[in-house]
């Protein structure tokens, strides 16, 4: 493929559909083209799934300029980045994956727009296999504001919630824009202060909200008093298409960071239907199991503080995480292709006495002193 | 404050100056408009005194400088014959005291303990000014002062502005021309002023007075010296954001085989250099400023050839230290490579060399050339280049064994040994070597191989080594003394016998001959010719074989192994050259090409190198699980780990060593980022649960930070005191045991930190602002910047930060342009600069962009214009617009004299922010100033937004009231439709409305007007039509071209220049055309005037209707006399008298005017006496009037009291 003729810019190629948000999005970022073969190519229904063409399809809103091209069967393809412009964006986001997977990758191109974005994404908000918007919320933009994504309009807004199968939810995110990254050093995650949560209930009776925080608190109260889980029972218009409820819970620490974990029930017909204790308890261990794993960035958003900080000033950035997640490592892996920059991992074992929970991955990297080059300056 | 403190004491002076004043009322007016002003003062200096204080402040930046930094870059410019070389000459020689000839390429001096300097010098070439700029440290500017200033130093200073402005610093040369001192003195205030302007007021220029035996004079060069030496130097936004190498070697790896093929392959070609400004990380995209774009393949870390002195205590350098590096120049000193070190025997200065090596034996020798190259690892390394000035010096290039390899003891006693054994050589082999040399001026070239399929064995990998160094032993020994000896032959060919089958085959085909393949020595013999411009091998061996009895064929050691068995065959020497002969040759060169081209893919030499390097890391590493292993696999950064999957692209680089088959099902499972819970912790048990306890903030605190702690701490600070009453001393702690008083000391340590940190804080707290915060910030980053790699080795810490700026490394590119090593040139510089991560790629740029002042022309769009825009130099078309005050971006035929200007162009992606410049031409110099327009980029896009300004015309057919049918405008009904509801105007101003298409005509419309229209009236559309831009992205490839063209470059020419070169002329619309103008005599009618209106104008304005007086008609006329003769007597004789009688008549009358003047005078005279006559008797009078009044008064005053 005769790209651009004398330029550097090389690109990259890549097997299977697995990770296919990562390459895209760091293509994006980079700047390198990527090609995607042999997705599926072997499966019954071969090429790519509903979901991912609609991925592509978002990406080719918020860019401008991209090339994207697939193959007759759908098992290749070929992603030439455009720049990320922003702006208003509306996406009608593919049942099959909640917004969260979508949104999970615009969280990572959203600060890197030429213009704000405003991105309304409709769809499933709460599914069992994806982090909710909820989750997304509570972690994930507190995160973002430790690398200096702040300001004006950096929000994330549930205005409808659809559960899975039948979605129906909407999701307004707005974040403005940013120039440069700023280097952290999260290397104390300090220890938890308080725990907050949202048991949410749409389309059920509005009780099962109470029974789910019931059961939480019952779970957490052996370590901490301070907990307080909102009940968020929406209805009519805002209560999407399915019945489901969930909850999702947050443990805040001294130094600001947020550790967390989720639970929704199956959606309905698929699969045995839960109780909400049973959806409650389990839930609050999940957070234990998130505590124990411990760091300063939860497990679902690790790859987000990673790819922030290689996008960093030329300046160290030091991060400590939790055993890092086969996505993360993939994900390590990616920004090795894309951006050249390989982490320093030291694992931290804890020490006898100490009852902190197990491992710690202590991450160190260089930045690659990346700058928004898509913003104006007038 | 320094600004509080003067008003108030100023106001105290005032006060105690001023005189107590008595009322009160006087006192508080004074007090109160003292306070006035004094406020206002107040206020004056406070805002002065902050507004010095900010203007001071600049944005704080985390400082990445390293520790070591890279070698200053000195830029010496000026035009032609102003000094350049002579400055940099006698700089190097004020610092080194070695004195160099040609100045080509960077040279790299160690200056100080701290400070080590590269000199460049820059040419006339815009393009290598440019680059320069870009790249300088320091710009040393010379000025002919004798000439003034010259266009070029004005180029440079505006390119220096556009690319970030180095420190300048101008030198006055040629000021010795001037015999005159008071023109001197002023021609240097004049250019100083001059200079000012340009730089900035103040800017250093230093004057260089004269010449001295071709040298400037020593103490002046001293002092310019120390200037350089201490100066410091301002961070430029593109140099410390992106890593750059300034080249000062390069060499040609390209398989000598490939090359001879086809001469104009491609190249692999490995660059050597100082790293600057950011971190470079390998497999990163670069530019070459003069080539193009590239990919690193490759980046080592060398030794650095010009180290800084060790840390000591003393003053200055010694002798020792004083270095100087410049392989391009022909001065190296040791260079050590990633294979091999090179060495540089000057005859003048060797008293380094000496040491490390061999002292030079033979003074016959040193008039000779001689070069050797050994090239341990890479198979294609034959091809050479260094710059060899045509320079007296002798220079040896000699092997060590590579630096990464351990040289067993065994080999490096051999290596003495064969030292000696060389000492010793026969001086009559040598003189035998030089008649082979001189016979045949000849090159002994043999394409050098490596192969390996297979990974090796540690144990043999360490036998190789040995095996390596042994050899490389013997070759260096082989080169040292120049040839080989016989004891060295006996050798070889014992060697010789353990070649096993392959070896056998080899030797029926080239006689004697025994070739092996895997690795080569190869030792090249040149007498005096350069490398590059030998021919090809074989012509030249083969006559040196056939005019020789016996030659020698010195230094091809050639070995081999296989995945099986190793195998090594030294020969090196040859006899019997009859039975070799061309035709023996030719059959070794098959066989090497045969060999080659079996093995295409395999020869990975130095990747396999690489590897076994990995392994070894691995190996040490292996006893911890190491979960970096697991992440990033067991290979490192940049190279393959499992080769056999060579064809896949980059993607594949970077294989995971994980099962095939899990990965198979791996590529295409689900795609998400929750982590699974580990199942093995059940939350229902205590002891999980207790597992995580002091994560709460319920649990258990850390020592440091629990609350009891911080109490007792607390009380320790304050605990410790002595009853001054009682003499009674309080402990809080009674400290006696041996052990504990380690950690008492540690407390007190920490106690004391802290304390000071409290009194900082505190001490700091009242004039803490935002800056110093930040500042602090940025210092706490770059501490912990150098702290946090500081422990680990290079090795390591280059995978994890990148190579550091500082670091001297070897960057290997593969396929550049063959022209680049053929026509390489070492005056124009090469510059590797770094490009960011989007940088790579190409779009649309918005810039801002303004003619320059002094460019004598305007610039027109669509007229191909050179970049220089980040490293890139390009030619691309602009579109120049203006935005209108709606944000439309509206397109401009010409850039605006005076102002600027909007210009989009299709280009590579650069930061915003990033300066340009703009050339029309870089080829050859003109006269004027060849900087046409500068700029910055404002916007980065995939998309452009510029529009042109499009009128539709059309014309009314038929009219009604308001509505009209208008044609012509358009062609078809659809065309219409598109423009339904679209305002439009005719020209004298009434503006209207489509309203929709008619059927016939085609393309008619009708449209609703504000005002009835005329048949003559034109009815216009105002439309605006997007523009696009043309998508010429043209690097200028200057570096490209041949040795004396490379300021040539020129790439695709305007319309202007094309039409002018081929002599096309447009036709131009006769409309257009300039022709006579015929004016036609304008006619008015007669004036009519009613006969009513005539009768009532007054006489004065009534149409006068007389005829002007004709001929008088002849009746009229008197008939002329004619006198008879008698009368005309008569007439005269009256005639006669009558004048004379006139002139009696005058001179009576001019006498009488005369005594009637005379007359007239008298009695002027007589009355003028009267009056005389009467002002004194008038006077006499008054005289008496005045004396008898007085009298008068003063009888009457005396009779007064008299009358009292």
């Amino acid at each position: 493929l005769c790209i651009n003729n004398n330029m550097a810019s090389n690109g990259l190629s890549y097997d299977g559909c697995n990770f296919f948000r990562q390459r895209l999005v760091l293509s994006t970022l980079s700047g390198k083209h990527v090609k995607i073969k042999n997705i599926r190519s072997k499966d019954d229904n071969p090429g790519l799934r509903d979901f991912e063409a609609s991925f592509v399809r978002l990406l080719d809103k918020v860019t401008n300029g991209s090339r994207i091209e697939i193959n007759q069967t759908g098992t290749m393809l070929f992603y030439q980045p455009g720049l990320l412009y922003g702006g208003s964006v509306e996406h009608d986001c593919n049942l099959q994956r909640s917004i969260g997977y979508y949104l999970e990758a615009l969280l990572m191109l959203a600060p890197f727009m030429k213009t704000p974005l405003k991105a309304t994404l409709r769809g499933v908000t709460n599914d069992p296999t994806d982090p909710t918007v909820d989750l997304l919320k509570s972690t994930a933009l507190p995160l973002m504001k430790r690398f200096g994504i702040d300001g004006e309009g950096f929000d994330l807004k549930v205005v409808k919630r659809g559960m899975a199968p039948g979605g129906g939810g909407e999701v307004v995110f707005t974040c403005p824009v940013c120039r440069t990254m700023r280097p952290v050093q999260l290397t104390d995650p300090g220890k938890i202060k308080r725990i907050r949560g949202v048991a949410y209930s749409v389309r059920v009776s509005p009780q099962m909200g109470n029974r789910i925080v019931e059961s939480a608190r019952g779970v957490l109260n052996q370590f901490l008093p301070d907990i307080y889980i909102y009940t968020d029972h929406m209805k009519g218009a805002n209560s999407g298409k399915s019945p489901g409820f969930g909850l999702t819970l947050v443990a805040e620490t001294l130094d600001g960071c947020f550790l967390s974990a989720e639970m929704s029930s199956t959606p309905q017909g698929q699969g045995d239907s839960v109780l909400p204790e049973d959806l409650g308890r389990n839930c609050a261990k999940l957070l234990l199991q998130e505590v124990y794993r411990g760091g300063c960035v939860d497990s679902s958003n690790q790859s987000l503080a990673l790819l922030l900080m290689t996008l960093g000033q030329q300046d160290v950035s030091k991060v400590l995480l939790g055993p890092l997640s086969p996505y993360t490592i993939e994900f390590l892996r990616h920004i090795r292709d894309f951006f050249q920059v390989m982490f320093k991992i030291k694992v931290q074992k804890p020490s006898e006495d100490e009852r902190k929970g197990g491992e710690k991955v202590l991450m160190t990297c260089v930045g690659v002193g990346y700058s928004n080059i898509n913003k104006t300056v007038k | 404050m320094t600004g509080d403190a003067t008003p108030k004491r100023l106001q105290f002076s005032l006060l105690s100056a001023w005189p107590r004043p008595s009322t009160g009322q006087f006192c508080s007016d004074l007090l109160r408009s003292l306070a006035a002003v004094w406020v206002a003062y107040w206020v004056h200096c406070v805002f002065r005194a902050q507004d010095i204080k900010t203007r001071k402040h600049h944005i704080p930046l985390v400082d990445r400088m390293p520790l070591e930094p890279p070698p200053v870059v000195i830029v010496v410019v000026g035009p032609p014959k102003v000094g350049k070389s002579t400055l940099i000459r006698c700089l190097i020689k004020n610092f080194t005291r070695q004195k160099l000839g040609d100045i080509c390429g960077p040279v790299t001096i160690v200056s100080g303990k701290k400070r080590r300097l590269t000199f460049v010098e820059c040419n006339n070439d815009i393009n290598t000014m440019i680059d320069l700029a870009k790249v300088a440290d320091l710009v040393l500017m010379l000025i002919d002062a004798s000439f003034g200033f010259e266009m070029e130093t004005f180029e440079f200073l505006n390119i220096c502005q556009v690319h970030g402005f180095p420190r300048v610093m101008g030198v006055l040369t040629h000021l010795d021309s001037f015999k005159n001192n008071k023109t001197l003195r002023k021609t240097k205030k004049n250019l100083k002023h001059r200079f000012w302007t340009e730089v900035y007021q103040g800017a250093k220029l230093f004057y260089l007075s004269g010449m001295l035996y071709g040298e400037y004079q020593t103490q002046e060069v001293k002092n310019l010296g120390r200037f350089i030496s201490v100066m410091k130097f301002r961070p430029l936004v593109w140099q410390t954001s992106h890593p750059y190498v300034l080249v000062d070697r390069l060499e040609d790896l390209t398989n000598p085989e490939k090359v001879r093929m086809d001469p104009r392959c491609d190249r692999t070609v490995s660059l050597y250099g100082y790293l600057r400004g950011a971190h470079l990380k390998n497999k990163s995209q670069l530019h070459i400023p003069g080539v193009g774009d590239f990919q690193v393949s490759d980046v080592n870390f060398l030794p650095d050839p010009c180290p800084l002195p060790d840390a000591q205590k003393k003053r200055a350098l010694n002798e020792k230290e004083r270095l100087l590096y410049a392989p391009m120049a022909g001065v190296g000193g040791l260079v050590y490579d990633k294979d091999a070190v090179y060495i540089d025997l000057p005859a003048s200065h060797s008293r380094q060399q000496q040491v490390s090596f061999r002292p030079v034996t033979s003074g016959a020798r040193l008039t000779r050339l001689l070069w050797f190259c050994v090239f341990l690892r890479e198979p294609g390394l034959q091809e050479e280049h260094i710059w060899d000035p045509n320079s007296q010096r002798e220079r040896r290039k000699v092997v060590f064994p590579g630096e990464e390899e351990n040289v067993s003891e065994s080999s490096s006693d051999e290596h003495t040994e064969s030292e000696t054994m060389a000492e010793g050589a026969p001086p009559s082999k040598i003189q035998k070597l030089e008649e082979v040399k001189s016979c045949g001026q000849s090159v002994a070239e043999l394409p050098a191989f490596a192969d390996s399929n297979d990974e090796l064995e540690k144990s043999e990998e360490e036998d190789e080594g040995e095996d390596e160094s042994e050899e490389e032993n013997e070759v260096g020994r082989a080169e040292d003394s120049g040839h080989c000896s016989e004891e060295e032959e006996e050798e070889s060919a014992d060697e010789e016998v353990n070649t096993d089958g392959e070896s056998e085959e080899d030797e029926e085909q080239g006689g004697s001959l025994v070739c092996f393949f895997m690795k080569i020595c190869l030792v090249y013999a040149i007498s005096d010719i350069i490398f590059s411009s030998v021919q090809p091998p074989y012509q030249t061996i083969s006559e040196t074989f056939c005019r020789t009895e016996e030659y020698i064929f010195c230094g091809g050691s050639l070995c081999i192994w296989n995945t099986t068995d190793f195998l090594r065959v030294c020969f090196l020497g040859l006899k019997g050259t009859s039975r070799l002969g061309l035709r023996g040759f030719h059959a070794l060169h098959q066989l090497v090409s045969a060999f080659w081209f079996a093995f295409p893919g395999a020869l990975r030499w130095k990747e396999d190198l690489q590897q076994k390097a990995a392994e070894a890391f691995l190996r040490q590493q292996e006893a911890a699980p190491n979960l970096s292993k697991v992440v990033y696999g067991s290979g490192r950064v940049g190279f393959t780990v499992d080769s056999d999957e060579e064809d896949e692209e980059l993607g594949g680089l970077f294989r995971v060593s994980r099962p095939h088959k899990s990965k198979r099902l791996q590529t295409n499972s689900v795609d998400c980022s929750r982590f699974p819970p580990d199942s093995s912790l059940n939350w229902n048990l205590e002891e999980i649960l207790d597992s995580i306890r002091d994560c709460f903030v319920t649990g258990k605190w850390e020592e440091g930070q629990d609350a009891a702690t911080l109490l007792k701490q607390d009380d320790e600070l304050y605990g410790d005191f002595e009853d001054m009453e009682t003499g009674e001393v309080h402990k809080s702690q009674t400290a006696g045991q041996q052990e504990e008083e380690e950690v008492q000391k540690n407390k007190r340590l920490e106690k004391k930190r802290r304390l000071k940190e409290r009194f900082n804080a505190e001490y700091d707290d009242g004039d803490a602002t935002y800056f110093d915060d930040l500042k602090e910030e940025m210092q706490k980053q770059a501490e912990l910047n150098r702290a946090e790699f500081e422990e680990m080795d290079d090795e390591t810490r280059v995978q994890y930060e990148g190579f550091r700026p500082g670091m001297y490394v070897r960057v290997e590119i593969l396929s550049l342009p063959c022209e680049f090593v053929a026509n390489f040139d070492p005056h124009y510089p090469i510059i590797l600069g770094g490009l960011g991560s989007s940088e790579g790629n190409i779009g649309y740029l918005q810039l801002r962009l303004k003619k320059h002042r002094w460019y004598d022309r305007i610039l027109k769009t669509r007229d191909p214009l050179i970049f220089s825009l980040g490293w890139r130099r390009f030619q691309t078309i602009p579109l120049y617009h203006i935005e209108d005050h709606n944000g439309r971006h509206r397109l401009l035929k010409y850039t605006p004299q005076h102002m600027h200007c909007g210009a989009s162009i299709w280009g590579p992606i650069t930061p915003q922010g990033s300066g340009f410049l703009a050339l029309q031409s870089v080829a050859g110099t003109k006269a004027h100033f060849r900087i046409a327009a500068t700029g910055v980029v404002l916007d980065l896009d995939k998309s452009v937004t510029i529009v042109k300004k499009l009128k539709l015309i059309g014309y009314p057919y038929k009219i009604f009231k308001n509505t009209s049918f208008i044609k012509g405008m358009f062609n078809t009904v659809l065309e219409v439709a598109k423009f339904e509801g679209a305002s439009i105007r005719t020209v004298s101003g009434i503006r209207g409305q489509i309203k929709k298409a008619l059927s016939t005509p085609p393309g008619s419309y009708r449209a609703t007007f504000e005002d009835r229209l005329l048949m003559s009236d034109i009815v216009f559309l105002r439309s605006w039509y997007p523009v696009t831009i043309p998508q010429l992205y043209n690097p200028v490839t200057s570096l490209l071209r041949s040795v004396g063209q490379k300021d040539n470059w020129s790439g695709m020419r305007t319309v202007g220049q094309l039409k002018h070169d081929l002599g096309i002329r447009n036709k131009p619309n006769t409309d257009s055309l300039y022709k006579p103008i015929a004016r036609a005599k304008r006619r008015f009618n007669p004036l009519h005037i009613p006969k009513e209106l005539q009768k009532a104008l007054p006489f004065k304005s009534k149409p006068k209707f007389q005829q002007p007086k004709g001929k008088m008609p002849r009746d009229l006329r008197r008939p002329c006399v004619i006198r008879e003769p008698q009368e005309k007597k008569v007439a005269a004789l009256l005639h006669a008298l009558g004048t004379v009688h006139h002139y009696k008549k005058k001179k009576t009358t001019t006498v009488q005017h005369a005594k009637h003047k005379e007359f007239l005078q008298q009695k002027e005279k007589q009355e003028e006496a009267k009056l005389k006559r009467q002002k004194e008797a008038k006077k006499k009078l008054y005289r008496l009037m005045g004396q008898m009044d007085k009298k008068k008064l003063k009888s009457s005053l005396k009779g007064a009291p008299k009358d009292d």
